[in-house]
């Protein structure tokens, strides 16, 4: 008896006196640990804007049954993130450089979070069954996917900013314009795919300039 | 149809109704149209009333009818490259004038109208795009115009993004090439992206597919390479060609057109796996061809070995083909062997012991009878073979008991043949079982007699007679007692005749047909016959004449218990029976035999029994004899020494014939054995 009360006294001492100290993984940079390398960050973002654009084109697709397939923005109907500059061709896009490029991609991401919410919300609350509980679901999954792809290049940003490959004149302006331009509560359907089509050309240019991105500041065999 | 152009506001519509082609034709095309026609002006004035009389001029005139032109179409759209675009249009009818196309666009939230900047790059009744000229992500709105001098006409507007338009130009520098893994060819393609198509920037992302196929064929095999440029083709076929083409597309766009095919030919190849495993074939082919041989020319040993024959049911007497017509009786009937059981047959068939007469008072006849009935039984009581030669049948516990006891009790005379021969029919069958007698039976069917033939009691059928047809388990005594020679027929002197041919022998006496008449038998015996006439022409004829001959001695003595015992075998291989001396009685009734016996030394291939001369002393004899008492039998020695006749002759010990499987003993069945070969 005696001998089982010292063993499990040796046992527990041990476990105490051996116990590590839990740190983030990480957090810091040491020496020693093992940081996701920057090509790897790169490709998780470009793989989560590959997906991101898969969604919207679905969801505008399915939107666009109950339109005229030719009706594409005519008049002055206009997304809300025009007021973004964006380059439009490959010239420019090159043209303005990482830091803006990265700048133009936060901006962008930053402008969807709201109208993405704000689109869900009257999706889930719609009657008149524009979309089906399929797009719902989406259009939930969107909204997160928006999110995480922004925290995603945010850190990327950092990233680069601590390899040297990024200056420090990276603001990120988030445009106050597009949450105004969605207050007016109710979406109707006319709104909903308007605004789908924004998305989905907004997560095209996000897809690409990350590319570009990448292969600018990493040429690889991918580029 | 709205239409914006130049910057100016939309102005008067003009209506067109010459042609009947209701079209707003703007001002500003009127314009152009009118530099084409030149003037001031009044030209103007002056076309439009041309315009306007043309279709009262002539409504109907053939082949010579102007019209405006048909409405164009834009077919399609393309970038190879994501940075310009093409747009295609179809004409319509050009209404019999010359005709001109113009292509107008617009671009997304703008209200600028834009002519085609390049007709000519692209071809015929196309608009280029160049590179200033093209916004990603804009969506354009495009209209051709098709004009003719009566009219324009407006295709219908086509809104393009060129995002979704892209469709890249095919790889190029397609290279194929044989690589080997391992002795195993495999066919290495790599290409190029597209010169135009920008991907070093990662301005647009290509996804490649490529296609193989051998000479001759319709069917290509697809694979698709995602991004890579690079692609390895396995499984090919020894000496085929192949054709391998690529194409590529971007994320959000079409398939480029298939590259030009490389062609390749893998060289043929004999894969050392192979070639090794053909070895083994072809040797173990050679091997099985010997084998086979073999086994062919040494088939039949083989055969034995692997596959003894099954030996046969070797029933004596089996008839198979009885057994096909299924008459149960007259199988086993066949079965009835004169010399079956073996050891019980010899000691049954005793010369000296088979034929026993007995006389029955009636009484006991009756019950003989019913008794008679539960021995249809064809067994013959196996009773233990002991060597009782020398020994009277009545010594042998095994056999005769019964008719010994009866013949003890009633050792008197019969008075005629029936119901003594009945008793004694009877008697017999009861000891007397099928096997050691049957064969007698057959043997008996045929009347003909050779003069060799040995005769004896005809008791030894008895058994043989219950085995016959149903007829024969029907045989009434009377027809047994005709089998019988019963020894009472010795006495009535002439009446029988005697068969012995032996000159000592009195011939005259007439025998009564004791001698078994199996001639009556016929008829039963007629199914057992088959076997039974090989060989065995046996026919055992009471030799009345012996017992005559004994000078009456023994005729009263005989009467009850009538032994024959063989004297010997004469040159024509007769065997010489004499009766045996009555003086000996056993306690069971039997007189001795114990030495007269004579052993048959063999059987030579005429069937013949070759006995063997050896003739015992009388004092040997006496003591065999004597031995005998230990068997209860009393048995009064009374051949003296000086006796010739009585001295102990040997018997006639049965030698086991194949046939007959007889066992050696001491008695021999004369009935089944002795085929004399003078038939």
């Amino acid at each position: 008896m005696t001998k089982a009360w010292f063993a499990v006294l040796t046992l527990l001492y041990l476990d105490l006196s051996m116990r590590v100290g839990t740190a983030p993984v990480c957090a810091y940079g040491q020496a020693g640990c093992h940081v996701p390398a920057l090509a790897d960050l790169f490709d998780r973002v470009i793989q989560q804007s590959s997906r991101m654009h898969g969604v919207s084109s679905d969801l505008h697709s399915e939107s666009d049954q109950y339109f005229l397939p030719s009706r594409n923005l005519i008049g002055k109907r206009k997304c809300h993130t025009y007021g973004i500059r964006t380059p439009d061709d490959k010239e420019n896009a090159q043209r303005l450089g990482p830091e803006q490029l990265i700048e133009v991609i936060l901006s962008l991401l930053g402008a969807w979070d709201d109208p993405l919410s704000q689109f869900y919300r009257s999706i889930s609350q719609d009657q008149n069954q524009d979309f089906n509980h399929y797009s719902s679901n989406k259009a939930m999954e969107i909204s997160d996917m928006v999110h995480d792809l922004r925290d995603g290049v945010a850190k990327m940003a950092d990233k680069m900013k601590l390899s040297g490959v990024l200056g420090n004149a990276a603001n990120y302006i988030s445009p106050e314009s597009s949450v105004s331009f969605y207050k007016r509560g109710e979406l109707n359907s006319v709104d909903h795919h308007d605004l789908l089509l924004c998305f989905h050309r907004d997560a095209d240019k996000i897809k690409n300039y990350l590319r570009v991105l990448k292969c600018t500041t990493l040429p690889g065999l991918d580029c | 149809m709205q239409f914006y152009c130049c910057g100016r506001p939309s102005q008067t519509s003009y209506l067109s109704r010459a042609s009947g082609h209701f079209s707003f034709v703007p001002l500003w095309v009127l314009s152009n149209s009118q530099r084409f026609v030149g003037g001031a002006m009044m030209t103007n004035v002056w076309e439009a009333v041309v315009l306007l009389l043309l279709p009262f001029l002539a409504p109907n005139a053939e082949g010579t009818q102007y019209s405006p032109p048909g409405k164009p179409a834009l077919t399609r759209c393309r970038s190879p490259e994501k940075e310009t675009f093409t747009c295609w249009w179809e004409p319509g009818s050009d209404g019999g004038l010359s005709t001109t196309y113009a292509l107008y666009y617009r671009k997304e939230n703008s209200e600028t109208v834009y002519e085609c900047p390049d007709y000519h790059t692209a071809g015929e009744n196309s608009c280029f795009f160049n590179k200033n000229d093209t916004s990603i992500w804009v969506n354009y709105n495009i209209t051709v115009v098709a004009t003719n001098a009566l009219g324009s006409s407006f295709s219908d507007p086509v809104d393009i993004d060129v995002v979704y338009i892209v469709k890249p130009n095919p790889p190029e520098e397609l290279n194929v090439t044989i690589m080997e893994d391992k002795g195993w060819p495999y066919l290495r393609v790599s290409w190029k992206p597209p010169q135009k198509a920008d991907t070093r920037s990662g301005w647009i992302t290509l996804i490649y597919e490529l296609r193989v196929k051998l000479e001759g064929e319709d069917d290509w095999e697809m694979h698709l390479a995602g991004q890579q440029k690079m692609f390895n083709i396995f499984s090919l076929r020894s000496g085929g060609s192949y054709h391998v083409q690529v194409r590529c597309k971007p994320d959000h766009g079409f398939w480029s057109e298939w590259s030009s095919a490389d062609y390749i030919k893998v060289p043929d190849y004999f894969h050392r796996e192979k070639s090794m495993w053909i070895l083994i074939t072809v040797f173990s082919t050679f091997i099985f061809l010997i084998f086979m041989c073999f086994l062919h020319m040494n088939s039949n040993s083989l055969k034995y070995y692997i596959l003894p024959p099954i030996p046969g049911p070797k029933i004596k007497g089996f008839d198979k083909q009885l057994l096909k017509n299924g008459k149960s009786d007259e199988i086993f009937c066949a079965l009835v062997v004169p010399d079956f059981p073996p050891t019980t047959s010899s000691k049954c068939e005793n010369l000296m012991v088979e034929y026993l007469e007995v006389y029955v008072s009636e009484e006991q006849e009756l019950i003989l009878e019913e008794s008679k009935e539960l021995h249809n039984s064809l067994k013959c009581e196996g009773s233990t073979s002991d060597n009782d030669s020398g020994r009277g049948s009545c010594d042998s516990h095994t056999l005769l008991m019964d008719k010994c006891g009866e013949a003890k009790g009633d050792e008197r005379q019969t008075d005629g043949e029936g119901h003594p021969m009945e008793m004694e029919a009877q008697m017999h069958q009861r000891d007397w079982k099928e096997g050691t007698l049957s064969s007698a039976y057959q043997d008996i069917v045929s009347p003909d007699m050779s003069s060799g033939r040995v005769k004896t009691w005809p008791s030894v059928f008895s058994p043989l007679h219950q085995c016959g047809s149903t007829s024969l388990n029907q045989m009434n005594s009377l027809a047994m007692a005709k089998q019988h020679c019963l020894s009472d027929n010795l006495s009535p002197p002439g009446s029988a005749s005697s068969f012995l041919p032996q000159s000592g022998r009195s011939t005259t006496e007439t025998h009564r047909p004791n001698y078994c008449e199996f001639y009556s038998s016929d008829k039963q015996l007629s199914s057992p016959k088959p076997q039974a006439q090989t060989h065995r022409k046996l026919q055992a004829h009471s030799d009345i004449n012996i017992s005559h001959k004994q000078a009456g001695l023994q005729s009263p003595a005989l009467r009850p218990t009538e032994y024959v015992e063989v004297q010997r075998v004469n040159k024509e291989d007769m065997v010489l029976l004499q009766p045996v001396e009555s003086g000996c009685v056993c306690g069971d009734g039997c007189p001795q035999v114990c030495q007269d016996y004579s052993k048959v030394k063999g059987l030579n291939s005429d069937n013949m029994l070759l006995l063997h001369r050896d003739v015992m002393e009388g004092e040997e004899v006496r003591s065999h004899c004597e031995k005998q008492e230990t068997n209860g039998c009393i048995t009064s020695h009374i051949t003296p020494a000086t006796q010739k006749p009585t001295d102990c002759i040997p018997t006639v010990t049965p030698i086991v014939q194949k046939e007959m499987g007889l066992a050696v003993s001491g008695y021999v069945d004369t009935a089944a054995m002795l085929t004399l070969p003078t038939h």
